[in-house]
């Protein structure tokens, strides 16, 4: 998350750490829930959290352990990857828990690229549906809801194991309670070392902040006077 | 972060006579219960708008002779050499932080009961008190205009020994000097009185003797009204304002302006329930409009953007803020450093001001629990001590008032991880539908600033959306648990007055209705409506203008005198009955309900039970006491046990709010924040004795 003032480093291809805090992206925070869902109405299985970084990225997985999940196994990496680096960080992992399924946020909500779930699949060579809304899990298939553009839906029949990148709002995500988090605290997290990562398909260039357009009207004055100026507005633009 | 550049002008500074004021932010005068006999509270209270960024700061109206003396109400003193000592200390801590020190000089004439002193106050005219009931004053002649000249300038040569940099001649709220200006107080036919020559010559005189006695090494502020709101009787602007202004502005060297009497001074305080922000400015740009010198009004201003348009458009120099400035002593810092979201807005409850006119009590803010804490209690709005025992996990059920504030200082004293669990899908409690009711939308700043500051708080953590039980309260895994589960309206008409529920009232039936099914679940009432109000305060009277605004015919009945007592000492009550009289509304006093049932309710007079009245009604409305809504914190305690909680770690179990007892808004924040801050004391659930200020006596050496 950012706070109010941002700096760079000093490459200026990426936000400085130190204005930085983490907190559990909010996609993964669904499909944590989706999974723990599925996990209790099956009577049996496991979550496993899985993320590549640095230590920091523990208390992000130390809020999914206390949600519930079962263990984590984090793939010891530093600095920016990109997406197709982190998926093949993260096959690696899928490969040897031999996973039933896979979830994913639709997108993370800093980089906000929606790329690795799908690569994730295409490394594995599993099927994949993205920005799913509901799952209704079958003997070696799933039926799940895909969000289209416009509020449509597209329903779709997939063979599991698969990746599913799972949508905000298909549930509501449970809290954990204190004594769940300081239970997350003694949880085991499986620390693994990075594979082959590859080159990036993507490069950061720079980071800036946008400089401040000209043409911006700022309206002044009270509730009435502004909201006569907005109305003026848009019946000129209408006109 | 740094200031907003569109900010600056309220940065630049100011000359005021021979003083400088740093920026613009002025503490305009106003009470807080500690006058110059509490002088330590006085100063403490004061130098924390100073730390916070205000360039200047005033006493509260200070009286200049025991012949204005405000008792039961309290003013400051400058009646002798030890007044000089006690005020002189808030000008030494002031200073301190490069602020001026300001003194209101006041003489109220038959507004003043001398109550303490037995004095007889002197007027223009021999008329009791519009404002304070059975007071007449002496009628003065021309050695009394002389003399009372004279306790003017000895008490402004006082406070110039005091270290006071700005002393007051002081009209506003039909004091004395305005007394002189005003046809509605003065009826003389002597050079005093009749022609605005004749009205304005006291208030200019003394001034003018004010001036000559200290005017080299003080700057001289005059503050006027400069409309009654009374027709011809009262000041008027044009007539006797302006005319003013240009009469004496070359020996004054800032205005204070505002608008008013005293019998109806909720025109100048303004509940936010009847006036927004910056009401006066029309008044004020007048003034500006004639005045050479700068001009200083208060407005409720909490908004720097509203504060740079007063400014820019001309109406003011210098804001002044009152209200504002006890809820958020930081005001100006925030501002300076551009931190907009953290300022603690004045939501214009009045509820400081219903203080002084009760008479006595410290000054308290809805918004700002630390206010009038500042000495006896130690508290600063923006300072916090880690907790001794913040290795700690605490758990506050219930997100109203009392548990968001709760939970914000307890996050601000670093405890190791503090959970806010609440039932509904976001925090407030009744604060999410009190700013319903008309005219209270700008209470929900009690909201707003709570959760903007529970989001910054990396510890504190929002649950919305969880009902806890005991059993998971128990096995929550937190050490300290507070309940704050508020409380509810009586639905079965226990109330104040018979100490008994009323037969037949029964919410749970259609025809029946508390306020809070009416706001929260939307229960609808008949187009005939009888409201039982023996709760005397914003509640009855709000419900009753909702449904009249609703068309519906309303009848508002108490076992009171008056609908809405407490609405007198917040000032609110004129307005109120105003409004509720233009909506025709049916008040009816000293009645209770005996019995009620489906489309009749009959009641009693309170003095003469024998005789009843019966009222055909489609609905009723009981506002006829609140009850702590306890259940769960009874059954941790009784069936759960204290050491069923323990074993499970729980060390620390409290409650706080409406759910020990309903009470103000104020109070129930107060609680969570005192429970806060003394959360690693060796009892929190009792206060830490605060310090008092008192004359302790050597025994030995006074029977010797």
């Amino acid at each position: 998350m950012l706070g109010d003032e941002v700096e760079f480093t000093d490459d200026e291809r990426d936000v400085d750490p130190d204005y930085l805090d983490f907190a559990l992206n909010e996609w993964d925070t669904y499909a944590t829930e989706e999974a723990l869902r599925l996990v209790e109405a099956a009577g049996s299985g496991e979550v496993v959290v899985v993320s590549v970084g640095d230590e920091d990225a523990e208390d992000a997985m130390r809020r999914c352990l206390a949600m519930g999940a079962d263990r984590g196994i984090r793939v010891e990496a530093e600095g920016r990857l990109d997406p197709i680096q982190v998926a093949r960080a993260l096959a690696e992992v899928v490969q040897s828990e031999s996973a039933d399924l896979v979830f994913a946020g639709v997108q993370s909500s800093d980089s906000v690229q929606a790329a690795t779930g799908g690569a994730l699949a295409g490394l594995l060579d599993m099927p994949s549906v993205a920005v799913v809304t509901k799952i209704e899990l079958g003997d070696g298939k799933a039926t799940v809801n895909r969000e289209l553009e416009g509020g449509l839906v597209d329903v779709v029949e997939v063979d599991t194991p698969a990746v599913l990148t799972i949508q905000t709002g298909i549930n509501e995500p449970r809290y954990a309670t204190l004594r769940a988090i300081k239970q997350a605290e003694e949880k085991e997290i499986e620390v693994r070392p990075v594979g082959d990562l590859d080159e990036p398909a993507s490069r950061v260039r720079k980071m800036f902040v946008p400089p401040k357009g000209e043409g911006a009207e700022m309206l002044n004055g009270g509730a009435a006077e502004v909201a006569q100026r907005i109305q003026e507005i848009v019946q000129e633009k209408l006109a | 972060m740094a200031r907003d550049p569109k900010h600056d002008i309220l940065f630049e500074p100011i000359d005021i006579g021979p003083k400088t004021m740093k920026n613009r932010f002025y503490q305009i005068p106003h009470c807080n219960g500690f006058g110059s006999e509490k002088p330590l509270n006085q100063a403490h209270f004061r130098a924390m708008k100073a730390e916070g960024g205000y360039a200047a700061v005033c006493t509260e109206y200070c009286s200049i002779h025991p012949e204005s003396d405000d008792t039961h109400r309290v003013s400051a003193r400058l009646w002798d050499d030890d007044d000089i000592k006690n005020l002189g200390l808030m000008c030494d801590m002031l200073h301190e932080h490069g602020a001026l020190a300001a003194a209101e000089l006041w003489y109220g004439g038959p507004h003043a009961p001398c109550m303490e002193t037995r004095c007889v106050p002197r007027a223009p005219s021999q008329i009791p008190s519009d404002f304070e009931h059975l007071t007449y004053p002496k009628e003065m002649d021309k050695d009394d205009i002389r003399e009372v000249q004279g306790f003017y300038v000895e008490a402004a040569k006082r406070a110039r020994e005091a270290g006071f940099d700005i002393v007051y001649v002081y009209g506003s709220h039909s004091y004395l000097p305005q007394q002189f200006l005003t046809p509605y107080y003065n009826r003389r036919k002597d050079e005093y009185g009749g022609s605005f020559e004749n009205r304005a010559r006291f208030w200019r005189e003394t001034i003018e003797q004010v001036r000559e006695a200290v005017g080299d090494d003080c700057a001289i502020a005059v503050r006027m009204s400069t409309d009654m709101f009374m027709g011809e009787a009262g000041t008027q602007l044009e007539r006797d304002c302006l005319p003013f202004v240009e009469l004496v502005d070359e020996i004054v060297d800032v205005w204070d302006i505002n608008v008013s009497g005293i019998s109806e001074w909720g025109e100048d305080a303004t509940p936010s329930r009847f006036y927004e922000s910056g009401r006066m400015l029309p008044w004020q740009k007048a003034v500006k409009g004639v005045s050479k010198k700068p001009v200083l009004g208060v407005g409720r201003f909490t908004s720097p953007d509203l504060m740079v348009e007063a400014i820019n458009d001309g109406a003011l120099d210098i804001i002044a803020t009152c209200r504002p400035s006890i809820s958020d002593p930081f005001l100006p810092k925030k501002i300076d450093e551009g931190r907009l979201d953290d300022i603690r807005e004045c939501i214009g409850c009045n509820i400081c001001i219903s203080r002084w006119e009760i008479g006595g009590p410290p000054v308290i803010c809805t918004q700002n629990a630390t206010a009038g804490e500042e000495y006896r209690r130690g508290w600063h709005p923006e300072k916090f001590e880690k907790a001794s025992n913040a290795d700690n996990d605490v758990l506050v059920v219930g997100a109203g008032p009392a548990g968001m504030e709760c939970a914000r200082v307890l996050g601000e004293r670093g405890m190791r991880r503090v959970h806010l669990v609440e039932g509904q899908d976001d925090m407030g409690g009744i604060m999410r539908w009190i700013p319903q009711f008309p005219g209270l939308g700008e209470w929900g700043r009690v909201v707003n600033y709570r959760k903007i500051q529970i989001d910054k708080l990396k510890n504190v953590e929002f649950i919305p959306n969880t009902r806890l039980d005991a059993e998971g309260v128990k096995n929550y895994g937190a050490e300290i648990v507070i309940v704050a589960t508020g409380g509810y309206w009586a639905t079965d008409g226990l109330n104040g007055c018979t100490h008994d529920t009323i037969p037949g009232a029964d919410a749970s039936q259609a025809w029946c209705a508390t306020p809070e099914q009416i706001m929260v679940e939307g229960k609808a009432v008949g187009d005939k409506v009888l409201i039982v109000d023996n709760d005397g305060y914003f509640t009855g009277v709000s419900v009753a203008e909702k449904l009249a605004e609703e068309g519906k015919q309303v009848t508002l009945m108490t076992h009171l005198g008056h609908i809405a007592p407490y609405m007198h000492f917040t000032l609110e009550a004129p307005n109120m009955h105003r409004k509720l009289h233009k909506l025709k509304v049916e008040i009816v006093t000293y009645q209770i309900p005996t019995e009620m049932t489906e489309g009749k309710v009959t009641s009693a007079h309170v003095y003469d039970e024998e005789h009843l009245t019966e009222w055909g009604v489609d609905s009723v409305v009981l506002v006829t006491q609140r009850r702590s809504n306890e259940a769960l914190y009874r059954e941790l305690k009784d069936s759960v046990g204290i050491d069923a909680l323990e074993s499970e770690g729980i060390t620390g179990f409290y409650r706080i709010g409406d759910c020990v007892a309903p009470r103000l808004v104020a109070d129930c924040i107060f609680d969570g924040h005192r429970l806060a801050r003394e959360i690693d004391s060796e009892n929190p659930d009792v206060p830490l004795p605060f310090k008092r200020e008192r004359h302790v006596i050597e025994r030995e050496a006074v029977l010797a």
